[in-house]
């Protein structure tokens, strides 16, 4: 009985001294209004509008704004029905001085469908808690991928320009934006563009080039990190061959052939019938002829539509009876066209047309003639000179 | 002098009866010859013009040396057809039992090329008018294929200009030669002692088969 009662005795001090020692060191969270003055000061979710299974963070920024004294913060806690935490709470207690900052990160995982939410967070002091609730969009918006424009036919081997635009309709900024081209064949160049950033509402164009060995399809991806989730957009261009409705055609005209001293002179004009400017337009003569100076190439050089220019090329040639004459021309891409009209060449032994034999005759007729009258004056002469 | 030289176009059978009466004396016929000579260097150097332009690459630096080898040539023939001519006459009016000298032949012979000069005359016109018309292309510089150079010669030939120029100096030289075997009978008839029809003979065949040759190679252009 007297050993209950010591220790009673002792249990009963023990608790008293506990209760009491404990009042004097908090003496102060008893006041209301020092508690009042801690708050959430900034709330920062990374990234700041989700996708639907978007991971992220969010930031609770606690502020003690008292000057001169500091509080014990319990238990932070983040809870939500839609967005679901992934990290633990805050389970312990710390003081936080006056005019100090502490920040309480969650990690957090979006699994809601879009649309706004309003998750809580909490804090308890010694004597109250404090609730927090914040503003947090899940938006399932991707980036726009925008064709601008694209020749309406390739060729193949012929490098053709593809203009694209990347647009963010989102309403945060998205990261390390980066255009992949893929697909068989279509020798694209560049195969990935790095853009970087790229701000809520922002557009930027990116361009590239397709040299196609094979009617294919261009498969173009927009891989983009927001936050640290990686997304992509993707849209597929046909890459189909055929001829360019626009594209420069020359024509050959007033074409005239002319042979001297074994050379064959072929002059005309070239007139550009399409769209499109012909940058280096050359003229030259392809087998059987064999080109020979002084224009074994003509450069008519750049024949904007409509516009036409003269050549002139010399070539020999054996017993051919027309030669293939080759336009080239390059387009602002550099590739290279071609095309081939036939020249009809006379051979050489039709030098001299069907007129001419007349006027080869007439003077041998002539020359006859005045032999004959001469040789006759002379036979009539002898005679009378008999007489 | 003047009255002379007419009457040798004109009546030339007797202006070289009276040269019978006469010594022989080949000034005057040299100096006809000469001057029909100079005349036809003249028109070698027309003619030949645009042949030296189309070689102009491949013999370049040569021109002149081409132009005056023309113009020495055609000075030296004409003075050797002078000759070729009167031994021609002279052995044909041989085979006639013809008589006297041939420096007498070779002296009528020269007066015979007074035609000729005027029709040389005429050629150097022609030759002005037409030569400058001929368009000529130069063979390629280091060009050594023969066949080229031969088809830029027949190219060269072909050339209407050309063609016309060859044709019409053709026939003025047929005219003005048969105006020369005209003059030559004569002279023949009288230096040689033939008969007229000896003489034509003996002047005619030679002239004629030479101008029908001449013909045959202008149809054959």
């Amino acid at each position: 009985m007297k050993n209950n009662q010591i220790f009673t005795i002792t249990c009963i001090g023990l608790l008293f001294c506990a209760i009491t020692g404990f009042a004097g060191a908090d003496l102060t969270q008893s006041l209301a209004p020092i508690t009042g003055k801690v708050f959430v000061s900034s709330t920062t979710y990374y990234p700041e509008v989700f996708f639907t299974g978007d991971k992220g963070t969010v930031t609770f920024d606690v502020m003690n704004s008292n000057t001169n004294t500091s509080v014990m913060l319990n238990h932070g806690a983040f809870s939500d029905p839609d967005i679901r935490l992934l990290s633990n709470t805050y389970d312990f207690s710390n003081p936080l001085g006056p005019l100090q900052t502490r920040p309480f990160t969650f990690s957090i995982v979006a699994d809601a469908p879009a649309g706004d939410y309003y998750p809580t967070f909490s804090l308890s002091f010694f004597d109250s808690n404090l609730y927090h609730k914040t503003l947090v969009q899940v938006d399932n918006t991707p980036l726009e991928l925008t064709l601008l424009d694209k020749p309406d036919t390739f060729a193949q081997g012929n490098k053709k320009t593809i203009y694209m635009q990347v647009s963010n309709p989102r309403k945060n900024d998205v990261r390390n934006v980066v255009l992949v081209v893929s697909g068989n064949g279509t020798g694209a160049t560049p195969l990935r563009s790095f853009v970087g950033d790229l701000a809520a509402g922002a557009s930027v164009p990116v361009n590239f080039t397709v040299t196609p060995d094979q009617p294919t399809t261009a498969i173009l991806t927009v891989n983009y990190d927001n936050g640290d989730n990686t997304h992509s957009v993707t849209m597929e261009i046909p890459i189909t061959f055929g001829v360019d409705k626009t594209q420069a055609n020359p024509v050959m005209s007033n074409v005239q052939v002319t042979s001297v001293a074994g050379i064959y002179h072929v002059t005309g004009d070239v007139n550009n019938a399409g769209l499109q400017t012909a940058y280096t337009m050359m003229v030259t003569s392809l087998p059987p002829a064999v080109p020979q100076d002084p224009y074994k190439n003509y450069v008519v050089g750049a024949l904007k539509s409509d516009d036409f220019g003269s050549f002139e090329v010399t070539f020999s040639v054996g017993n051919a009876t027309a030669v293939p004459i080759q336009l080239s021309f390059k387009d602002a891409d550099g590739n290279v066209y071609t095309s081939v009209q036939e020249v009809k060449v006379p051979t050489s032994g039709q030098n001299g047309s069907p007129a001419n034999a007349g006027s080869t005759m007439l003077p041998v007729i002539i020359g006859i003639v005045i032999v004959i009258l001469f040789v006759g004056g002379w036979i009539l002469y002898m005679r009378r000179n008999k007489k | 002098m003047d009255n002379s030289f007419l009457k040798i176009l004109i009546n030339p059978n007797a202006f070289l009866q009276d040269r019978m009466k006469e010594n022989v004396s080949l000034k005057i016929p040299a100096l006809i010859v000469l001057v029909s000579a100079i005349i036809s260097a003249a028109a070698a150097y027309l003619m030949v013009t645009p042949t030296v332009k189309m070689m102009s690459n491949i013999l370049s630096g040569m021109d002149t040396i081409i132009v005056l080898a023309a113009v020495v040539v055609t000075i030296v023939v004409t003075f050797i057809s002078w000759l070729v001519y009167a031994g021609i006459f002279y052995i044909l009016s041989t085979m006639f039992k013809g008589k006297g000298t041939f420096n007498r032949t070779l002296e009528i012979v020269g007066y015979g090329f007074l035609p000729q000069v005027m029709g040389g005359i005429i050629t150097v016109i022609v030759a002005l008018e037409y030569i400058p018309n001929v368009i000529v292309q130069s063979i390629p510089a280091g060009t050594t294929d023969s066949q080229v150079i031969l088809a830029a010669t027949t190219n060269l030939m072909h050339d209407p200009a050309m063609m016309a120029f060859t044709q019409i100096t053709t026939l003025i030289s047929i005219v003005f030669l048969l105006w020369s075997a005209n003059i030559w009978i004569f002279g023949l008839q009288h230096s040689r002692l033939l008969s007229v029809r000896d003489a034509a003979l003996c002047v005619g065949v030679p002239v004629v088969l030479y101008i029908l040759y001449t013909i045959y190679k202008l149809g054959a252009m």
